[in-house]
């Protein structure tokens, strides 16, 4: 999941309906697909939840000032 | 100037210059003193060049000012130019004077410098030095990776080199809101204005592409002369921005001036807001709804898989027993049908053997009739004969039976003889006797 996109999750989300759409799936194959497409629909809502907090306006160097300070933390350990 | 017509309105009270004029005649005698100006040689960049169906225009441009031209076709294409001449961008020297058209009542005025010649002095200029780059950067093929690059339909982190307070950050944030989007926005904000930034704006896109968590980088400026633009024209610029690992979209290019940066870029788009939604192709709140319709759907065909077979199941599960039901009350009905047909049978074979008894009882009673009164008669004469001869009858009148106790009747002296004992039948009584004198002569 960890190479998910949302473009790629929205995809095969899409071809998981339409397979159901058209009726042709056995029961198995039913819930396989309803099961996978489930995992999708939550990826794809956590995606949408991060970019629905609200926009968050940083500068470059404070950006780079919250990313730096793991590093000595981690070299002093 | 003639003097004022006296169908003319009265002029401003106060004011002490002349008039008021005809504009019409103010603008002729304008072009007038115009064409009496001094015909000259004048240099600069040849830009925005246009032809039309009779003449050719551009402006005539350098550091300092422009000046509109215009020259009759059939005049540059007596000089020989190469096809295309002059290009936008070049230096040119032309020759001719000030002209001013006056207008109309219908048309708008328009002054121009009318160029009766032209000589290219060269490409050294701004525009063709961009075309020389833009031609070398094509060949090399950087116009293709940015392209190429896959861009994300949903990033979280987008940067945004820009100067800093500048309209265009307000424009991207518009696009952005537009979307919908609530992520994060990096801003590197970096001098627009001139040639120099480049560099700036260079290590700017250089420093965001390099965090990990920004997908995508937009370059964004307002516009502005070409001049202003040329930073966007930088070769270290468009070469780094080319082979950026993100994709890099453009706005700052110009309706006329394209900058190279719009060539290298992933995405050139005319406006900072269209860049944002260039970056962010989804709308957040359409994309919801289309989740949650997908959720629901993806339900729907869960619960319709299962119950349905559930159900499916369940019928055939019940199926033997309604069959066997089906058949009992089938059975029962035929039994009920065969009994009442057999009721109605027996009823109606009774009502057929009476009436047939009924008739034979007639058809006996009717032959019966005079015959059976005189056998009647015949029966009775014999029964009373039979009865004279009643033995009985005999004894009643007071004559005995005699028999040989076995119920022989002895009907002579012989016989009784021989059967030595004897029994005397009375009307009241049987009495036994006995024979002494068996031997008789």
């Amino acid at each position: 999941m960890s190479d998910l996109s949302y473009e790629s999750a929205t995809g095969r989300l899409e071809a998981i309906i339409r397979r159901l759409d058209s009726g042709e799936a056995g029961l198995r194959e039913t819930l396989d697909l309803v099961r996978e497409g489930r995992t999708l629909v939550e990826f794809c809502a956590s995606e949408l939840e991060a970019v629905g907090q609200g926009l968050e306006e940083l500068r470059l160097d404070e950006l780079v000032a919250r990313l730096e300070p793991a590093a000595p933390t981690s070299q002093a350990a | 100037m003639a003097e004022p017509r006296s169908l003319l309105p009265p002029g401003i009270p106060g004011s002490e210059l002349p008039g008021p004029f005809g504009v019409g005649e103010y603008a002729a005698r304008l072009r007038e003193r115009l064409r009496g100006f001094a015909r000259v040689q004048l240099v600069g960049e040849a830009v925005n060049c246009r032809t039309s169906r009779a003449r050719v225009f551009f402006e005539l441009r350098d550091a300092d000012g422009a000046l509109p031209c215009a020259m009759w076709r059939t005049e540059l294409e007596a000089l020989g130019l190469p096809e295309g001449a002059p290009a936008d961008g070049a230096q040119v020297v032309v020759a001719g004077g000030c002209d001013f058209y006056p207008g109309s009542r219908t048309a708008s005025p328009h002054f121009s410098f009318a160029v009766a010649d032209l000589r290219v002095a060269g490409e050294g200029d701004l525009l063709a030095q961009v075309e020389r780059l833009r031609r070398r950067l094509a060949a090399e093929g950087l116009f293709a990776p940015q392209k190429e690059l896959p861009r994300p339909l949903l990033p979280r982190t987008i940067g945004v080199v820009t100067g800093e307070g500048g309209k265009a950050g307000d424009d991207v944030i518009a696009g952005l809101r537009r979307r919908g989007w609530g992520g994060r926005l990096v801003w590197a904000h970096a001098p627009v204005q001139d040639r120099h930034a480049a560099p700036r704006i260079t290590r700017a896109v250089q420093e965001l592409a390099a965090l990990e968590a920004v997908e995508l980088v937009i370059v964004a400026r307002g516009g502005g002369s070409l001049a202003d633009l040329m930073c966007f024209c930088d070769e270290t610029l468009c070469r780094t921005v080319a082979l950026l690992r993100v994709p890099v979209i453009a706005s700052v290019g110009h309706h006329t001036d394209r900058t190279l940066i719009d060539d290298v870029a992933a995405v050139s788009c005319s406006t900072p807001t269209h860049a944002a939604e260039a970056a962010v192709p989804l709308h957040c709140g359409e994309a919801r709804g289309a989740l949650h319709r997908a959720a629901r759907s993806l339900d729907r065909h869960g619960r319709r898989a299962v119950l349905e077979r559930a159900r499916a199941l369940a019928r055939l599960s019940r199926a033997p027993a309604e069959h066997v039901a089906r058949h009992r009350s089938r059975l029962h009905q035929q039994t009920r049908e065969l009994r009442a047909a057999a009721v109605r049978r027996v009823a109606g074979e009774r009502r057929l053997t009476q009436g047939r008894a009924a008739a034979l009882d007639r058809q006996a009673a009717a032959a019966a009739g005079a015959r059976g009164v005189a056998r009647r008669a015949a029966l009775d004469g014999l029964a009373l004969a039979l009865e004279a001869h009643d033995p009985e009858r005999v004894v009643r009148r007071g004559y005995a039976v005699v028999d040989d106790r076995a119920g022989t009747i002895v009907t002579s002296a012989a016989e009784a003889r021989r059967a030595g004992a004897v029994r005397l039948l009375f009307r009241d009584d049987a009495v036994e006797a006995t024979i002494d004198r068996r031997d008789t002569p």
